[in-house]
C-alpha cells in the first residue's frame, strides 16, 4: 500500500513537473524579449572604478575584517562608534615614556563578521594606492618602477605619498612616492606601536645616488624612544634610497597607522 | 579601521619641525606597511672548551628562537642563511654589520653559556646590525638546577624590551583551574603553555586563582575545609600554604580575594550568609575594611595599578554590572551600560584599561572600556564565549578562556584583538585564568 501511494505521488509530481517546464519556459522568453529590446540593460555593469576600489583595499588586510567564523551569530552585535567614542589620540611630547604608559590603545574596532559600515576600508586616492601596489609587485619581481610620465604627476605632493600640499615639480612629487615606498619595505612597525599616535620627523641627507650621508637627524620626536629608533634603523636599511632629484636633506615623517 | 595622514596635523608638524635646510622641499610621509616583526638572528652561544658539564647550546638557541617567536613582534632567521658566523666567538669582538644586514636581520643575538657545579650563567649581547650599535649587553647567573629554558625566556624578554621598551612575557607563568583530573584544581603553566603542572591536588573544588604581588603565592578558594568557599595559599615553597585569613571564623564564606598590585593589601568578597560585599584586609586579615554596603550582591574586585581604586560587579541594578570605587570606600560608580550581563573585570597594568566580559547577542566576549567609561570597544568577538580576562603584566596581551574549542581552553590575544593562541588542550575544562607577575 505505501508502494503504491508513492506511486501515485509520483505521477502527479510528474503533471505538476510539466506544467511548471512549460510555464518557466515562457517566462524566460518573456524575460529575454524584454532584455532585447530594453536600452538600460545595456549600461548596467558595474563601472570598473568601483572594483578598482576594492582591489586597493588589500594593502591593509589587518585592518580589513578577520575571516567570517564558522557560525555566524544569531544576532547583531552592537558595535561602538569609532567616531564618537574614540577620543582623539594626543600627539606624545614626553621624550622618554614611562613602560606603564607604552600600552598599545586599542583600536575601536569590531572584530566580527557584522563589520560596521564605517569599518570598510575606503582609500581615499585609490589611483594612487593602487599604483603603490602595482611598484611593490613589480619591485618583488624585480622590474623597474614605471618611469613616471610627467603629466601623470600631481602638480602637488601626493597627501599619501607625503608632501604637506606645497606645489612640487612632477620629478620631486614622483620622487616622493617612490621613496615612501622603497623606505616603507624596510620599516618594521611592531602591533603595539601601531595602535599609538606617533609621529617622528627625520632629516635624512642623500647624494645624487639616494645614499645616506652621515647620520640621519631627529628634528621631532615621537615620545617613545624605540618608536624614533624603529625609525632610524628603517632609514638605514632603506639606503640606498631611490636615486632623488637633487642630492641634499630631505625631511621624512614617519607616521604610526591610525595614528593621524 | 585604516586611516590616512592627517592633512592638519602633519603640516603643523612639519612647520615646527622642519629645519631651514629641508624646509624648501615637502616632507616625505611615510606610513606603516606590513611588515610588523623583527627578523631576528640568534647565534648558537658559545660554550667554554674543557666545560666540565654540557650547557645544551642549540638546544638553548632553540629555546630562545621559540620565546623570541612568542612576542609576536621578532620571526627568526634560519641560521643556515647567516653570512656571519652561525656560533658566537666572542662578545668583545665587533660584528661585521653588513653580514646581517645583507640577510635582512633587524636584530641579533650573540651569547656565552656556560654551566659548571654551582652556576649556570648566560651572557649576551643584542645589536642592531643597520645602525651597528649594541643594544643590550647583560648576564644572568643562576644555580645549576635552573631551567636553562626559563633562562631563555628571560632573555628573549630582554631582547623584546631592547626593541619595544616594554619587557617581554615569555618568562612570566599563568595560573588556572582545571578539571583534567576529575575536580577542579589549581594548575600553573609558562606563559606560553608549557610546563603544565598542578599547584593543588587536595580532591576538593578550587577556584579563583590570583597571585601575589611578587609572584611567590597563588591565592585560591577551596571548598576543602569545613565545606566553605574559604581562601588558601599555594606558595613556591618560602611562604607557609594553608588558610589566607586563620583569624577570621570559618562560617563566614569567603568567595574571593585579590592580593593589591603593591601586595600590602587584598581584597575580599565576603558573606555571612547573606549578600557577597566587597572587604579589603591586610594579607593576614588584619585591619579588615568593608567597602560596600548593598542587600545586591557584589563580587570580583580588581585592583587600579596603583591600589588607589577597586572595580567590581554588582547586580544592585537588576543585572551584572562593572562599577568603580575608591579603595578606602565611598559611592560605587557604575562603569558598564551595554547590555545586561557584565562580569569578571581585569584593570590593565597601565591603569589605561578595565577588561572584562560581556554577554552579547547570547554569548561573552571580551571588551575593554576606559575608567572613566568614555570607551567601549571589543577586544575580540567569537561565536562561541570567550570568559575571564586577565592582563599580561607588560599590557600588550590578555589570557582568557574560551568555549570556541568545545570546552573551555586557556588562550591569549593581543591587546588589539590579534593572535589569539591556545595554550591549554587537556581533557576536562581549563577556566579563570591569572596572568602572574614578571619573574624576579
Amino acid at each position: 500500500m505505501a508502494r503504491e501511494l508513492s506511486i501515485d505521488l509520483d505521477l502527479g509530481r510528474r503533471r505538476e513537473f510539466r506544467r511548471f517546464v512549460v510555464v518557466s519556459a515562457l517566462l524566460h522568453v518573456a524575460l529575454v524579449a524584454i532584455f532585447a529590446f530594453s536600452p538600460s540593460f545595456a549600461v548596467t555593469s558595474a563601472p570598473m572604478g568601483a572594483i578598482s576600489v576594492n582591489l586597493v583595499g588589500a594593502p591593509a588586510p589587518a585592518r580589513r575584517a578577520p575571516a567570517p567564523p564558522a557560525k555566524p551569530k544569531a544576532a547583531p552585535v552592537p558595535t561602538p562608534a569609532p567616531a564618537q567614542q574614540r577620543p582623539k589620540p594626543p600627539v606624545p611630547e614626553k621624550r622618554v615614556l614611562p613602560k606603564q604608559t607604552t600600552t598599545p590603545k586599542p583600536t575601536p574596532r569590531a572584530r566580527r563578521e557584522e563589520i560596521a559600515p564605517e569599518d570598510v576600508v575606503r582609500p581615499e586616492t585609490p589611483q594612487q594606492e593602487y599604483s603603490d601596489v602595482l611598484d611593490n609587485l613589480r619591485s618583488e619581481l624585480g622590474e623597474e618602477e614605471t618611469p613616471a610620465q610627467p603629466e601623470q604627476v600631481a602638480a602637488v605632493a601626493p597627501a599619501g605619498g607625503g608632501g604637506t600640499g606645497r606645489p612640487v615639480s612632477p620629478e620631486v612629487a614622483d620622487w616622493m612616492r617612490r621613496a615612501r615606498i622603497h623606505v616603507r619595505r624596510s620599516w618594521v612597525v611592531p602591533p603595539g606601536f601601531r595602535q599609538q599616535s606617533l609621529a617622528t620627523v627625520i632629516d635624512v641627507e642623500l647624494d645624487g645616488g639616494g645614499n645616506l650621508l652621515g647620520e640621519p637627524e631627529i628634528v621631532k620626536r615621537s615620545g617613545n624612544p624605540w618608536y624614533d629608533d624603529g625609525v632610524l634603523r628603517s632609514i638605514r636599511k632603506a639606503s640606498p634610497l631611490p636615486a632623488p632629484p637633487e642630492a641634499g636633506v630631505w625631511n621624512f615623517v614617519f607616521v604610526s597607522d591610525e595614528s593621524y | 579601521m585604516r586611516t590616512h595622514p592627517n592633512r592638519t596635523l602633519i603640516p603643523l608638524l612639519l612647520a615646527l619641525a622642519a629645519p631651514a635646510a629641508a624646509q624648501e622641499r615637502p616632507a616625505v610621509v611615510v606610513d606603516p606597511g606590513r611588515k610588523q616583526a623583527y627578523d631576528v638572528a640568534v647565534q648558537r652561544f658559545a660554550e667554554p672548551s674543557g666545560s666540565p658539564r654540557p650547557s645544551g647550546a642549540e638546544k638553548f638557541r632553540e629555546d630562545l628562537g621559540k620565546a623570541l617567536e612568542y612576542s609576536n613582534i621578532f620571526q627568526l632567521v634560519n641560521p643556515r642563511a647567516f653570512l656571519g658566523p652561525e656560533a658566537t666567538d666572542s662578545l668583545e669582538k665587533p660584528i661585521v654589520c653588513s653580514d646581517w644586514t645583507q640577510i635582512g636581520a633587524d636584530a641579533l643575538v650573540q651569547g656565552e653559556l656556560s654551566r659548571d657545579p654551582q652556576l649556570l650563567t648566560a651572557e649576551f649581547r643584542v645589536w642592531d646590525p643597520a645602525r651597528c650599535a649594541s643594544l643590550l649587553h647583560k648576564s644572568y647567573r643562576q644555580p645549576a638546577s635552573a631551567d636553562p629554558a626559563q633562562l631563555a625566556r628571560r632573555i628573549a624578554d630582554d631582547v623584546v624590551e631592547a626593541f619595544l621598551g616594554v619587557r617581554g612575557v615569555s618568562a612570566t607563568e599563568i595560573a588556572f583551574v582545571s578539571k583534567r583530573r576529575g575536580n577542579a584544581e589549581i594548575f600553573v603553566m609558562a606563559a606560553d603553555g608549557s610546563h603544565q603542572r598542578a599547584a593543588t591536588a587536595n580532591g576538593s573544588i578550587n577556584n579563583f586563582p590570583s597571585w601575589s604581588a611578587d609572584g611567590e603565592a597563588i591565592v585560591y578558594t577551596s571548598y576543602r575545609q569545613a565545606n566553605r568557599p574559604l581562601l588558601f595559599l599555594s606558595t613556591r615553597g618560602r611562604g607557609r600554604p594553608g588558610r589566607l585569613l586563620p583569624r577570621l571564623p570559618t562560617e563566614r564564606a569567603e568567595y574571593r580575594g585579590v592580593f593589591s598590585p603593591g601586595g600590602d593589601r587584598i581584597a575580599l568578597v565576603l558573606s555571612d550568609d547573606g549578600a557577597a560585599e566587597i572587604y579589603t584586609s591586610r594579607p593576614d586579615g588584619s585591619e579588615l575594611r568593608r567597602l560596600t554596603r548593598h542587600r545586591a550582591i557584589d563580587v570580583s574586585p580588581t585592583w587600579s595599578p596603583d591600589g588607589s581604586q577597586v572595580a567590581f560587579v554588582s547586580d544592585r541594578s537588576g543585572a551584572p554590572q562593572v562599577y568603580v570605587m575608591s579603595a578606602s570606600g565611598g559611592e560605587p560608580k557604575r562603569l558598564t551600560f551595554q547590555g545586561n550581563y557584565n562580569t569578571t573585570p581585569a584593570w590593565s597594568p597601565d591603569g589605561q584599561w578595565i577588561a572584562y566580559e560581556s554577554r552579547v547577542g547570547g554569548q561573552f566576549d571580551l571588551w575593554l572600556i576606559d575608567p572613566d567609561g568614555s570607551t567601549n570597544v571589543p577586544i575580540v568577538a567569537h561565536p562561541r564565549n570567550d570568559e575571564g580576562p586577565s592582563w599580561a603584566p607588560n599590557g600588550r596581551m590578555l589570557a582568557f578562556s574560551s568555549k570556541r574549542f568545545g570546552r573551555s581552553e586557556i588562550c591569549v590575544v593581543d591587546v588589539g584583538g590579534d593572535n589569539v593562541r591556545r595554550l591549554t588542550q587537556n581533557a576536562g575544562e581549563n577556566t579563570a585564568p591569572a596572568w602572574g607577575p614578571f619573574p624576579r
